[in-house]
């Protein structure tokens, strides 16, 4: 040690030897993370770096304050680091795993899941490097959920609670593991794969109740959203989107057999929610079976809707259905964002939706008042607009049990082919939108184009005396593209309901997008181009191509201080997307993370 | 076996070493399958997790509808060898079967048509582009497997996925 005059001598061993055990200690020992908590949760921006929730809020603005990496600075985004993951599995009637994923980043460290649910923690604090600290692997049974996945293997992320990471499984199950060592600590079954019932979405935490909806509206499932306990890991409620026999709505079911029961209403993306009047928004997918409305005339509540619910009890405050009796696989799914915005002079609290069925809409989330709604799709040719006054489909009669809809669009068992603009997949999928507060700008990566779709009358399931077992398709028909889809990336004005901006792409968009307080937009697209855009006008500022398919939403966070933007990469598209692309056909699929920063 | 052994082999101990010696001889025959049976399990492997026939054609192929379209019956076809083999290699215009040969209609190997020729009647491309053999096997696997077959049987499901999934288990009743 060094003496106060400077010299050298020996230092006393025993205080060397604490000292050398305190430093080792703080090598060894990582620092223990705050727990999440609901205060957290709907104070996310007390924690401008982090994206502590699925859509980033409970208001799914998917809106990033940090600006380090802004319109100015862009240009000079590179790659930071990549990490290799895993999911590259065949499995039922997929050849590898998806990677659909939004990551949860939290002081450093991140979460992510692959296809077949294999959650890793990943240390990014170096900004240099991302070293997976855990994985757990959930030991899907591949063949079994794989072959009930209508739609790729996919698993949209996790959700934090306490000192526990959430996740869900293809094969139905939720589970809680330790945000530590990846440990699970309970799984519970609440999908079954043998009545074609799957979990794909990202869990929605409030409070200490994890809520997750079914997939399997393409295999004759009755929807549902169903909440857990996480104390226990045993279910608080669940609330099926068809009601029951006799309950109300169910009058909408007017085959006077069991369609009901099949009826689709899935509910496959994360709700949103507010904390003001303790509400989550959940959206509803299409009734099965898909294409044959005949099967079941009526306008068949509540598929295709908006339920805003109480997440104590699951009781439904109000609901919107947005396509009657659709004919069309319009799922209206995807997220609902909460937005504050002045229209027509009023202060209005809104939910929002770019709909799959070409539409945007806006309500008063209170209410569920039908506040405007305009049509953002280039090209929709099944409806001529929206009734102004109900948000209703234009051509859709309360007067008839199975809605024709338009000429070219619509069909019915006698005349079973029909060209359906928007196509069949929507305007907009599952990908999510992005929301700039300051702008009042919702940014949606959207798929344009049409697809013929060929209603084929379905039979019954063996149960309700007819030929279809569980676990078959029950989707009254088929669809397939003749021309190949397209993409753009379109800003929505909020407060006129308008597309004030719009970018040709080459590409549907799967990926979704991201907007930043550095005035960006960021999305990925299936050939492998990662891209930043002003903002306002949307014109792309900077890309870099990751050479294999971007199908998931990009985040951004910040660790010591810098900012990055991250995005899982890798996976084809489905064949149908895929087939119609041939300059894509030698893309490889991989499972990666990559981290851009400046 | 070599001379060895069975100059050894003499009296008692020499009819024990012989049994062992065809114990041997028989359980390398049935673990060794023939060329055939070989090319046939090749085939179901490329139906299943390489080419994905079974996305639109179901793993029984018994054809199904939604997003892969509605696939015809491979139980119920009526289609012969050398059209199997066409229909996997060229697909089928104006459908969405689509073609596995990674040439085709670049030039005028399939149907004696070219890309340009069809327009937009083209089918699309295959998630998996196949080489010749490996259509021959798929097709040796639909011969053997699925081709004038009935309903799925719990057998054919674990030969098909194997017996480690409850994929089969609504056959077991």
């Amino acid at each position: 040690m060094i003496t106060r005059d400077g010299s050298r001598r020996a230092g006393n061993g025993l205080t060397r030897t604490i000292a050398v055990l305190l430093l080792t200690a703080a090598a060894v020992l990582p620092a223990t993370a705050a727990d999440m908590t609901y205060d957290r949760a709907v104070n996310v921006d007390k924690e401008p770096g982090n994206w502590l929730l699925h859509h980033k809020d409970y208001a799914a603005h998917r809106f990033s304050p940090l600006d380090q990496i802004n319109a100015l600075n862009v240009r000079d985004l590179h790659l930071a680091f990549v990490v290799g993951l895993g999911g590259f599995e065949s499995g039922g009637r997929y050849a590898f795993g998806n990677l659909e994923g939004t990551p949860i980043v939290e002081d450093g460290m991140m979460y992510v899941t692959d296809g077949w649910g294999r959650v890793y923690k990943i240390d990014v604090t170096s900004g240099t490097q991302g070293k997976i600290v855990w994985k757990m692997d959930p030991g899907v049974d591949r063949a079994w959920a794989g072959d009930v996945a209508c739609c790729g293997i996919n698993n949209r992320g996790v959700a934090l609670w306490k000192d526990k990471v959430i996740s869900v499984t293809l094969d139905g199950r939720l589970i809680a593991m330790k945000k530590d060592t990846g440990e699970p600590v309970w799984d519970r079954q609440i999908a079954d794969p043998a009545v074609g019932e799957t979990l794909t979405l990202a869990p929605l935490v409030i409070r200490d109740t994890a809520i997750v909806g079914a997939s399997g509206a393409e295999y004759g499932v009755r929807g549902w959203i169903d909440a857990t306990d996480l104390n226990t890991g045993k279910q608080t409620w669940r609330t099926y989107t068809i009601p029951a026999k006799g309950e109300p709505g169910s009058e909408t079911w007017k085959d006077g057999r069991n369609a009901a029961s099949h009826g689709g209403g899935s509910a496959w993306e994360t709700g949103t929610y507010d904390p003001a009047t303790d509400t989550m928004y959940w959206g509803t997918g299409n009734p099965g079976p898909d294409y044959d409305a005949e099967y079941r005339p009526g306008d068949n509540l509540w598929t295709d809707s908006v339920l805003a619910m109480d997440p104590n009890t699951g009781k439904v405050k109000w609901a919107f259905q947005y396509t009657p009796n659709d004919p069309f696989d319009y799922d209206e799914i995807s997220e609902h964002p909460l937005v504050d915005a002045i229209i027509n002079g009023q202060p209005r609290k809104l939910v929002i939706h770019a709909g799959r069925n070409g539409y945007f809409y806006e309500f008063d989330r209170i209410t569920g008042q039908f506040v405007n709604g305009k049509q953002y799709a280039d090209n929709n040719n099944w409806t001529p607009g929206l009734d102004p006054e109900t948000g209703k489909p234009a051509n859709y009669d309360p007067k008839k049990d199975v809605q024709p809809y338009s000429a070219t669009a619509g069909r019915t068992r006698a005349k079973p082919v029909g060209l359906v603009c928007t196509a069949h997949v929507g305007a907009k999928n599952w990908e999510p939108s992005s929301y700039n507060p300051d702008l009042h700008l919702l940014y949606v990566g959207s798929i344009e184009g049409c697809d013929e779709i060929t209603t084929k009358e379905q039979p019954d399931f063996v149960a309700d005396g007819g030929t279809v077992k569980p676990r078959e398709q029950f989707t009254g028909g088929g669809s397939r593209y003749m021309e190949k889809p397209v993409g753009s990336l379109k800003a929505i004005d909020v407060l006129t309901g308008d597309v004030v901006a719009k970018l040709a792409q080459q590409y549907p968009n799967y990926a979704g997008t991201l907007a930043t307080g550095g005035g960006l937009v960021f999305t990925g697209a299936i050939d492998g181009r990662f891209s930043a855009h002003d903002a306002k006008t949307l014109q792309e500022l900077w890309s870099f191509n990751a050479g294999t398919g971007i199908n998931a939403p990009p985040i951004s966070y910040s660790v010591n201080g810098k900012q990055y933007v991250a995005v899982l990469v890798g996976s084809r598209q489905s064949p149908a997307i895929f087939g119609m692309h041939p300059e894509l056909k030698n893309t490889a699929t991989a499972s990666m993370l990559f981290v851009f920063g400046l | 076996m070599t001379g060895r052994f069975w100059m050894i082999s003499r009296g008692r101990g020499g009819v024990v070493i012989v049994m062992l010696a065809m114990l041997i001889l028989f359980a390398g025959a049935a673990i060794a399958q023939t060329a055939e049976e070989r090319q046939v399990d090749f085939g179901k492997e490329i139906y299943k997790s390489k080419a994905t026939c079974l996305f639109c054609h179901r793993w029984d192929g018994n054809g199904d509808q939604g997003y892969g379209g509605i696939a015809l019956s491979l139980r119920k076809t009526q289609l012969t060898h050398d059209q199997l083999i066409e229909t996997i290699r060229c697909g089928r215009p104006g459908t969405g079967m689509p073609y596995h040969d990674q040439f085709a209609y670049t030039d005028k190997r399939c149907y004696d048509v070219t890309r340009a020729d069809l327009g937009d009647k083209a089918p699309p491309q295959a998630v998996s582009f196949l080489a010749p053999r490996e259509v021959q096997a798929v097709v040796a696997f639909l011969e053997a497997k699925i081709k004038g077959r009935g309903p799925a049987t719990l057998e054919e499901c674990v030969y098909f996925w194997g017996a480690e999934t409850k994929e089969c288990d609504t056959y077991k009743n």
